[in-house]
C-alpha cells in the first residue's frame, strides 16, 4: 500500500491521482445527472398545488420555495399503523387525481405502499416525528421544495403567484422519488425543462 | 513569528561567540528551505485560488441563462479535468505551489458542479448529503496528491457540513448524522499528520471543540459540565505521561493536544462556575480550578506557551472572581487564599528543589 502510494506521488504517478480524482467526479455527477434525467423521462406524471416566497441558496443562488398542499398530511389518511416511539422516519404517500387535475394525498403509511391503478406513491425525505394524534397534520418534504432560477427571477413568479395560480407538474419514479418537470403559471411552463 | 524569534536567538548567540556566523546563516537557510515555512509567493498562490474557485462558486449561483445548462456541466467538468492534469504535470515538475492552488480550484468546484446539478434538477433536502460527498472527494484528493492545501479544503468542508447539520436540524441531534463532525475532525487529523499541514490541524480540533459546546447546549446539565472539566483534564495529563507509544505519537502533533485538551477543561470549568453559584460545592469548584491552572503550569508550562498562558488566565480569572461574590464571607475568602496561597508556596518551594536536582544531574552527567 504505502509503496503504491510512493509510485502515485511520483512522476506519471501523479498523472494517475488526477485522472482517479477527476473520473471519481465526473462519475458521482453523471450518476446524479442520469438518476435524475431518468426519472424526467420515464417518471409517472403529477400535478401538484404550491405557493411560493424568494431566498437565497449560498452555492446554487435564487429559488423560490414551494409549499404544497401535499406537504401537510393528516394522520387520519395513515394506514398500517402509527409508530409509537419518538424517531426519524419515511412516509409514503398515495396521490390520486383530483377533478380540478390536481392530485391529493389519499392515503399514507410508514410502511411502503402497494401500487393501484391511476394512482402514484410518493416518498417522503426522512424525518423526525414525536407522538401522533389522530388530528393532527404531518410536515413532509419530498426533495422539491425549492425551484430555482436565474438571479434576479424570482419576483414575476411570485407576483404571478399573488394572481393566479402558480402550479408544479413533477415526475414520480417507481421507487418513489420526485422530479420536478416544470413550473407553470397560469397553466404555461415558465422555464424550459431538458432532460440534460 | 518563529523565524523572528530564531533570528534574534541566533544572532545572540553569535555575539556572545558560541556560534560562528556562518552556521547562524546555514541555520536560518535551513529553515527557510522547510515548506511549511512563509513564502510571500506561496500564500499568494492560495489567495487567487481561493479568489477563482469562489468566482466559479458564484457563476454557478448566478443561474445564468445566457449560456444553456448542459454547456455549464460540461464546462465545470472539463475545468475539473483541466485543473487536476495541470497539477498532476506541476507535482511532477516540482512545482508544489502551483499544484495546490490547482488542486483547491479542483476540489471547490466539485462544490460547484454537485450545485450546478441540484439546481439543474430543482433539488432540495439533499445539502447534508452533498457536503458528504464534497468532503469525501476533497480528503481522496488529498490522499492521493498528498497536498496540504487539499487537506485545509478538507478542514473547512468539515465545518460546513456541520453548520449544514445544525442549520437543517434546528440544532437538534436527530439519527447518527452528528457523529459525522468528530469523524470529520478524526479524518482532517489524519490528512494533516499525513500532508503535513500542520496549521490546518486547529481547524479539526476547533470543530471538535463547537461540537462539544452544541452538545453542552443539548444537556444543559452539571453532569456535562463536569463531564468535560474531568475529562478535558485527564485527555491534557495524558498528553504529558511519558508512556513512550503515546508520548511519540503526542510530540508529533506538537502543542496542539496539550492546548485543546486543557482548554476543554477550562470550558468545563466555566460551565459549572454557571451552574454552581455558592455554599462549599463553590469552595471544592474553586480550588479544583485553581488546582487545575497549577496543575497544567507544571506539566505543560515550559514548553507550552499557549498552555502557559491559558493557565495563568484561568488562575487570575478564578481569583478575581472568588475574590468579587466572597465565599460566605470577606474573612473566609481571605482563609481560602491563605490557605491557597501556602500550597502553592510549598509545591513552588518542592518544585525549585527538584528543578535544581535534575540540573545537576544533567550537568554532572555531561561531565
Amino acid at each position: 500500500m504505502s509503496s503504491f502510494m510512493a509510485k502515485l506521488q511520483s512522476g506519471k504517478g501523479y498523472l494517475l491521482s488526477a485522472i482517479i480524482v477527476a473520473g471519481l467526479q465526473t462519475l458521482i455527477l453523471g450518476t446524479i445527472i442520469q438518476s435524475r434525467a431518468s426519472i424526467l423521462s420515464n417518471g409517472a406524471e403529477v400535478l401538484l398545488k404550491t405557493a411560493p416566497v424568494d431566498p437565497r441558496d449560498f452555492l446554487r443562488g435564487d429559488y423560490v420555495v414551494l409549499n404544497y398542499d401535499i406537504s401537510s398530511v393528516p394522520v387520519q389518511t395513515v394506514s398500517g399503523g402509527i409508530p409509537a416511539e419518538v424517531g426519524e422516519r419515511v412516509l409514503w404517500v398515495r396521490l390520486k387525481k383530483q377533478e380540478d387535475g390536481f392530485w391529493t394525498v389519499t392515503e399514507s403509511s410508514f410502511h411502503e405502499l402497494p401500487p393501484q391503478p391511476e394512482t402514484v406513491i410518493l416518498r417522503s425525505l426522512p424525518f423526525y416525528s414525536g407522538a401522533l394524534a389522530a388530528g393532527d397534520n404531518m410536515r413532509v418534504e419530498y426533495g422539491i421544495e425549492r425551484y430555482y432560477v436565474p438571479e434576479g427571477k424570482g419576483k414575476p413568479i411570485e407576483e404571478a403567484r399573488n394572481d393566479g395560480n402558480v402550479a408544479i407538474s413533477v415526475r414520480v419514479s417507481a421507487d418513489g422519488s420526485a422530479q420536478i418537470r416544470s413550473l407553470l403559471v397560469d397553466g404555461k411552463a415558465v422555464y424550459d425543462e431538458p432532460l440534460y | 513569528m518563529y523565524r523572528g524569534r530564531l533570528e534574534r536567538d541566533l544572532s545572540l548567540w553569535v555575539g556572545k561567540g558560541l556560534l560562528g556566523q556562518e552556521t547562524a546563516g546555514a541555520l536560518l537557510a535551513e529553515y527557510d528551505s522547510r515548506p511549511a515555512s512563509f513564502s510571500l509567493g506561496r500564500v499568494l498562490m492560495a489567495l487567487a485560488a481561493v479568489l477563482l474557485a469562489a468566482a466559479i462558486l458564484l457563476v454557478v449561483a448566478s443561474n445564468w441563462e445566457a449560456i444553456p445548462r448542459l454547456v455549464r456541466v460540461g464546462g465545470i467538468l472539463a475545468l475539473i479535468w483541466l485543473v487536476h492534469i495541470a497539477a498532476a504535470r506541476m507535482l511532477a515538475r516540482g512545482a508544489t505551489a502551483a499544484a495546490g492552488g490547482l488542486l483547491v480550484i479542483g476540489a471547490m468546484s466539485f462544490g460547484g458542479a454537485i450545485s450546478l446539478v441540484g439546481q439543474m434538477y430543482h433539488l432540495s433536502g439533499d445539502e447534508q448529503t452533498v457536503m458528504y460527498l464534497w468532503f469525501t472527494i476533497a480528503t481522496i484528493s488529498a490522499i492521493l496528491f498528498r497536498s496540504g492545501a487539499v487537506a485545509v479544503v478538507a478542514g473547512f468542508l468539515s465545518w460546513a457540513s456541520f453548520a449544514v447539520y445544525l442549520e437543517n436540524n434546528d440544532t437538534h441531534w436527530i439519527g447518527f448524522d452528528p457523529w459525522m463532525a468528530p469523524l470529520m475532525a478524526v479524518i482532517v487529523i489524519g490528512l494533516v499528520r499525513y500532508t503535513g499541514a500542520e496549521r490546518a490541524r486547529h481547524l479539526a480540533y476547533l470543530l471538535l471543540i463547537g461540537w462539544l459546546a452544541w452538545l453542552y447546549t443539548l444537556y444543559e446539565e452539571i453532569a456535562v459540565a463536569l463531564a468535560f472539566a474531568i475529562g478535558g483534564m485527564a485527555a491534557f495529563v495524558l498528553t504529558a505521561v511519558p508512556l513512550p507509544r503515546i508520548a511519540s505519537l503526542i510530540r508529533s502533533a506538537g502543542a496542539a493536544p496539550a492546548f485543546y485538551s486543557f482548554l476543554v477543561a477550562v470550558i468545563g470549568f466555566l460551565l459549572l462556575h454557571i451552574e454552581i453559584e455558592d455554599g462549599w460545592r463553590l469552595v471544592v469548584l474553586g480550588v479544583a480550578t485553581l488546582a487545575a491552572s497549577v496543575l497544567a503550569i507544571a506539566l505543560h508550562g515550559r514548553d507550552n506557551g499557549a498552555v502557559r498562558y491559558l493557565a495563568y488566565a484561568t488562575f487570575a480569572a478564578e481569583m478575581l472572581y472568588l475574590a468579587s461574590v466572597t465565599v460566605g464571607s470577606i474573612l473566609g475568602t481571605s482563609s481560602l487564599f491563605l490557605f491557597s496561597g501556602l500550597v502553592v508556596a510549598l509545591v513552588a518551594w518542592m518544585v525549585i528543589r527538584l528543578e535544581r536536582r535534575f540540573s545537576a544531574n544533567a550537568q554532572g552527567e555531561r561531565a
